[in-house]
């Protein structure tokens, strides 16, 4: 009697445990409802492992692609729910139209356009190597016989490719930045390649691991970041018209100066749609 | 959507490789392993509790804590600071033996102690020593039993190798999440991945069953 009470008891507290696990998104997803006097909520993507575009403090998504999205989702009338499920899982998901945006420094280019819409450019980003103080390398070029860590499937992984040869053995893919970098520390590549804006971040935040940026703007040319939305999203349109928006009412500018600490370069920005 | 099978073609030689190292990897755990588990499970059933119990520890400490876990802090952690370098393969190779070893004692632990006492009395009072009779009479018998449980932690092991792409071990899994991440696509790389995990594991299988099979009495 005894054993079969605790039993009870055990399976009853194991479904209580995923119950709360399921419960904390129906209260975000109520709580959106309650302020959906203007419009309907969007279910937005992103990798949150990138700061400081997107990262976690604590369990919320934060950065400067969180503010930039909540403020032209709000422009457009929508109201935006933001999920952090990693890097890959975004293609599949916008892909499928499982998701309505995705915002995540997601480069435009071309092998991406013919399965995905983008929005106008909203960000001006290069490729840079990330290496140890000591190091010889000046140069993408110099890079060709060397370890190099990537993120899996970013624009810094191709650039990488275009100079050493797709999927060379001396080029390590992580699942992100983050433990690429730990490579490099780890004495297990001779460089970082990614997005400008994330390795001086890095460099900046973490000054006691010696490490410096080399800019190499003949191998790595200026990328866009756009927010990428399934091929045909109706969305679309309504998106470029805020994203205009936000950068003529001075709120890109605002959010723009609160995580980079300078003014942004709105007219190649402009230039560029 | 498409099945794409050229993508599949495309990453075909990258996807062999990957296997070769998988099998590599598996083998040389499944070995070091082996050889690292009996020992802790002899260990840990010494008579003199003070000397079993460190094995005890180990036991609590590899089988208590994620094999990812163990991944990351022996990849970034412990081969860094004895080679200055990180090695992906050594790195996967350690984890994943010393993680088997783990599961891999308390099997040898159940198999010894599974063997009826009256083997030890009866060989002791012959004039065996107590080593002589754990090596010729108590181990190839509880061999024997060990065998359907260490089966099941070879393809677990197997299996699990596939964890090691987090630490780009260029293994089976780590192409496959190269080839899914540049095509954004699901059912091709993940699918291809099972069928050849599936092929390797009935293949270990069917090597068992066969020693199962060779071993067997009366």
């Amino acid at each position: 009697m005894l054993k079969k009470v605790s039993f009870l008891m055990f399976a009853m507290l194991s479904l209580l445990l995923i119950l709360t696990g399921c419960g904390k998104d129906k209260e975000v997803s109520t709580a959106g409802k309650e302020e959906e006097s203007d419009g309907k909520t969007l279910r937005i993507v992103t990798d949150a492992n990138y700061a400081p575009f997107e990262f976690l403090e604590g369990d919320k998504v934060v950065g400067f692609d969180i503010d930039f999205i909540t403020a032209v989702a709000k422009e457009a009338g929508y109201e935006p729910k933001v999920e952090s499920i990693g890097w890959d899982p975004i293609f599949v998901e916008i892909e499928s139209k499982r998701a309505d945006v995705a915002v995540s420094a997601i480069t435009v280019n071309d092998e991406r356009k013919q399965t995905y819409d983008f929005s106008v450019p909203y960000f001006l980003s290069t490729n840079k190597i990330l290496v140890p103080e000591k190091s010889d390398i000046k140069s993408g070029n110099e890079l060709k016989g060397k370890v190099i860590a990537v993120q899996t499937g970013t624009t810094g992984q191709a650039a990488v490719e275009k100079l050493l040869g797709k999927n060379n053995k001396n080029i390590k893919k992580f699942e992100n930045n983050n433990l690429a970098i730990q490579e490099l520390l780890k004495g297990g590549a001779a460089a970082v390649v990614a997005d400008n804006t994330v390795v001086e971040e890095y460099v900046k935040n973490n000054p006691d691991q010696k490490l410096k940026v080399v800019e190499d703007s003949k191998a790595f040319k200026e990328e866009f970041y756009g927010l990428m939305f399934p091929k045909g999203s109706e969305l679309k349109p309504e998106f470029d018209k805020a994203v205009n928006a936000v950068y003529e009412n001075g709120k890109y500018a605002e959010i723009y100066k609160e995580w980079f600490g300078t003014d942004p370069d709105l007219e190649t920005l402009k230039a560029q749609q | 959507m498409s099945f794409r099978w050229d993508i599949i073609v495309e990453y075909a030689p990258f996807l062999l490789k990957g296997t070769l190292l998988t099998i590599g990897l598996s083998v040389s755990s499944i070995l070091i392993g082996t050889f690292l588990g009996l020992l802790i499970g002899l260990g840990k059933i010494m008579q003199n509790k003070a000397l079993a119990f460190p094995f005890y520890c180990y036991v609590t400490v590899f089988r208590g804590t994620p094999l990812l876990v163990q991944i990351f802090l022996i990849h970034f952690g412990i081969v860094p600071l004895f080679t200055g370098e990180t090695n992906a393969v050594a790195a996967g190779v350690i984890a994943l033996s010393l993680n088997a070893a783990a599961y891999i004692a308390e099997i040898f632990r159940a198999g010894i102690q599974s063997i009826d006492k009256g083997q030890m009395e009866g060989s002791r009072s012959l004039g065996l020593t107590h080593t002589q009779t754990m090596i010729h009479v108590v181990l190839p018998q509880a061999f024997k039993r060990m065998i359907p449980p260490l089966g099941n932690e070879f393809i677990v092991l197997l299996k699990d190798s596939s964890l090691l792409c987090v630490i780009a071990a260029p293994e089976l899994m780590y192409w496959g999440k190269a080839m899914g991440s540049q095509y954004f696509k699901v059912w091709e790389p993940y699918l291809a991945c099972a069928f050849i995990y599936l092929f390797l594991t009935l293949i270990l299988s069917f090597v068992l069953n066969r020693l199962e099979r060779r071993l067997k009495t009366g």
